[in-house]
């Protein structure tokens, strides 16, 4: 064991730092840094895709043979850690770091030819068809079928708290294949356009202003055959390896760093009696707490990164990053609310991008920090709430 | 940046797996309590033959130049096994220090005897009022006379003073700026011991000092370096007594994790109720950041001081709070028995409770910490 960062990767991260820098288009960091919503700007995503494909670095934690650049996983790190420190916009997640692993590892040759490239080139957003009204934390009760008709599937159901599926062109179900089997057993993994006949996409106004969050609706939706990703009955497996594919994502880790730092220039600016949030006491102890808290998350994430042996099984370490991950996304949201007290109560409505001029009352910092913080109450919820998590982990880790 | 153990890491674990599974568990430790030094003599003795006394200090001075990751993973285990031989006073922080001393000869000569294990050394420094992150000394005086000195004072809660052979001292030297490290004999004339258990059974003494002549060379290091030095003593000190807390928590857990299959209520066993399960979770959620954190710590002890000293006080906040969550939530699952002297968790209780009020608490890394971030 020997902990101090390798040089190399400081040099690597210069080289990152520039690279990102050369390449950022200025309107598009500005419009992320300034804007008040988490998924406004939907559209820099994939125009920003583009950008980073056409110099080989929009999937660089694929395998090489399918775009990516045959990077440590400390190289990734700081690449991401850049990205966010750059005020780049997000990935396509659902694209990017769910559906193309799940099929360049279990997909026929068919569907990587044809969505790899979509994927890497930012050709379409993807949404994410997996919980049902009847069916949150336990999902394996899913009821959305799909039936074999000819090279066809007919899918009919309603999925709900599918983000952005009203933006999204293409989108990944999962759908009930045989009602015979045990629950996990009869779930398939099915690509399906999002303009096809039968689909109805409803968003919900959200408690932040936004409506990203949709319900679909599928009737009769005819989808080919050959967009089942792998073996039909294999979906919950395949949705397993998803989620544990991309293990160190779900702590959030860039992102909440990058927003502590924000939380940092709140209390910096703001002043209450004359004297600086950052210098009450109060404040300071809390925010100490939450960054050393952070700190040990980037440690947990890296062992995680570097497959550490642990007496314990690797998943549990993994649920550790989704537990404080999620715990520390809202902290610090919440942090900045707090630094800016009553001013943060201000609606900014989520439509106008960027927002409105800042002023010394209401600076740049300001617009944003309230919407991000309400919707961050999501991130102990989605993908499995808080305490499916720790019954994981008691399991994972005690044989609870 | 390696995760993996190297082939003397996998050593020197396996040596401490050996020697410490035999010689652990809560009949060993109260027996451990009642002796008048609170550890057993005969096992510090394998200490120094295993190597681990000299394991700090660098091979020119005939130690293993063990490098700071080595140090903790031995704490690691010493912590598991709630060992109270005085290991962190004596190998990490005076060892230290010792490593400074100015007479090159002498400090070899300190070194090999501790490496041998006939030398304990134990930090007399806390005064009572006194903020234990600071090395300003207020009331212990040194007072140059002939070629020697004269120090007079008193200190409080000298960790492991009580079987230590001999003292370092800080205290101001009239006449002179700043502080200075004295090396003195512990039964010496005017130096007197009032010896203590604390919780954990460790000892400590409150020590005064009446006149105490000492020869010139008693003075180990002065001025600027000897403030640099004993800081950085402080700071190795509080990253040995967090791989020790992260040893204890771990084992801690494991106590839980058999305790709860096995304790049964309402017909089941307690494991299986989801209230339990979570506060277990939870548990595992914080031992395993504290490991995290004692890496960060790790990572950044040989930095530049200011970096050092945030990275070890953020440290000491995620794992004094672990400490915390881990043993009490451990007496809670275990019932009435947590409270009893008989079961384990309520020794690893105390011993966690001790590391987090040693070398500063957590209140004060917290603040040390906060005003690192918004200086």
């Amino acid at each position: 064991m020997e902990l101090r960062l390798d040089p190399d990767l400081e040099k690597f991260r210069q080289e990152v730092r520039a690279f990102i820098g050369a390449i950022l288009p200025p309107e598009l960091k500005e419009r992320q840094r300034r804007k008040v919503a988490n998924n406004a700007a939907l559209k820099d995503q994939l125009g920003w895709m583009r950008i980073l494909n056409e110099h080989g670095r929009a999937v660089p934690h694929w395998p090489v043979e399918y775009g990516g650049c045959g990077w440590s996983p400390m190289q990734l790190f700081i690449f991401n850690e850049e990205l966010y420190k750059a005020d780049a916009p997000e990935f396509d997640w659902g694209g990017t770091h769910m559906l193309g692993p799940v099929i360049y590892t279990f997909g026929s040759d068919y569907l990587k030819d044809k969505f790899l490239p979509m994927i890497r080139e930012g050709a379409t957003y993807w949404a994410q068809g997996f919980s049902e009204p009847g069916s949150g934390s336990d999902l394996a009760s899913l009821r959305t079928s799909a039936e074999l008709v000819g090279d066809k599937f007919v899918v009919n159901g309603q999925k709900i708290w599918t983000s952005g599926a009203a933006h999204a062109g293409w989108g990944f179900f999962l759908v009930r294949t045989d009602k015979t089997v045990k629950p996990q057993r009869g779930i398939s993994f099915l690509i399906i356009k999002m303009d096809t006949p039968g689909i109805t996409v409803r968003q919900i106004p959200q408690i932040n202003g936004e409506a990203h969050l949709c319900e679909v609706f599928l009737d009769n939706v005819e989808v080919p055959a050959d967009q089942l990703v792998g073996e039909a009955g294999m979906g919950w497996t395949y949705a397993k390896f998803l989620l544990e594919h991309e293990r160190t994502t779900s702590s959030f880790i860039y992102w909440s760093k990058r927003e502590l730092e924000r939380a940092k220039d709140i209390a910096r600016g703001e002043y209450v009696g004359g004297r600086r949030v950052a210098d009450d006491p109060a404040f300071r102890a809390r925010f100490a707490r939450t960054e050393a808290n952070l700190l040990a998350l980037e440690w947990s994430v890296r062992r995680v990164l570097a497959h550490e042996e642990l007496d314990t099984p690797e998943a549990a370490a993994a649920s550790v990053l989704k537990i404080s991950g999620s715990e520390l996304q809202q902290e610090v949201t919440m942090l900045q609310l707090d630094a800016l007290g009553a001013k943060s109560l201000r609606f900014f409505d989520a439509a106008p991008v960027p927002p409105p001029e800042p002023t010394k009352t209401w600076p740049d910092y300001v617009p944003g920090r309230t919407t991000v913080a309400l919707i961050s109450r999501a991130a102990t919820i989605y993908g499995g709430a808080k305490q499916i998590q720790k019954n994981i982990l008691a399991k994972l880790a005690f044989g609870l | 940046m390696d995760f993996a153990k190297s082939d003397i890491q996998t050593m020197l674990l396996d040596s401490a797996d050996r020697l410490l599974s035999e010689t652990s568990g809560v009949e060993y430790w109260r027996e451990q309590r009642a002796n008048a030094v609170g550890f057993d003599e005969g096992r510090w003795a394998q200490f120094a033959e295993l190597g681990w006394l000299a394991l700090p200090v660098p091979e020119a001075a005939g130690g293993l130049g063990g490098t700071i990751e080595d140090v903790a993973l031995l704490n690691i285990a010493l912590g598991k096994a709630l060992a109270t031989e005085p290991y962190v006073s004596t190998a990490v922080l005076s060892e230290h220090v010792l490593k400074q001393c100015a007479d090159e000869g002498r400090a070899v000569e300190l070194l090999g005897e501790i490496a041998a294990g006939t030398l304990r050394v134990a930090l007399a420094h806390q005064e009572n009022g006194a903020h234990p992150l600071a090395v300003e000394v207020a009331d212990t005086v040194a007072r140059p006379s002939g070629g020697g000195y004269v120090l007079s004072g008193a200190k409080i809660m000298a960790l492991d003073a009580p079987s230590a052979g001999k003292l370092i001292v800080s205290a101001r030297t009239e006449g002179q700026e700043g502080l200075g490290l004295f090396l003195l004999e512990a039964e010496q004339e005017g130096v007197s011991r009032e010896a203590y258990s604390l919780i954990d059974g460790t000892r400590a003494a409150d020590i005064r000092f009446n006149d105490v002549a000492l020869p010139g060379q008693a003075l180990l290091v002065s001025g600027n370096r000897a403030a640099l030095v004993l800081r950085e003593a402080i700071d190795r000190a509080s990253i040995a007594l967090m791989a020790q807390a992260v040893g204890a928590m771990e084992a801690a857990n494991r106590v839980c994790g058999t305790y709860v299959q096995e304790r049964k209520q309402f017909g089941a066993a307690i494991g299986s109720f989801q209230a339990i399960q979570h506060i277990m979770a939870d548990m595992f959620v914080a031992a395993h950041q504290a490991r995290s954190m004692l890496y960060h710590a790790l990572a950044n002890a040989d930095q530049e001081e200011e970096v050092r000293s945030a990275a070890i006080s953020a440290a000491r906040i995620v794992i004094g709070e672990a400490g915390q969550l881990v043993s009490r939530n451990g007496i809670q699952v275990h019932g009435g028995y947590g409270l009893t002297d008989e079961y384990a968790i309520g020794h690893y209780f105390r011993r966690l409770m001790c590391i987090e009020k040693q070398f500063g608490d957590l209140a004060l890394h917290t603040e040390r910490f906060g005003d690192s971030i918004f200086a």
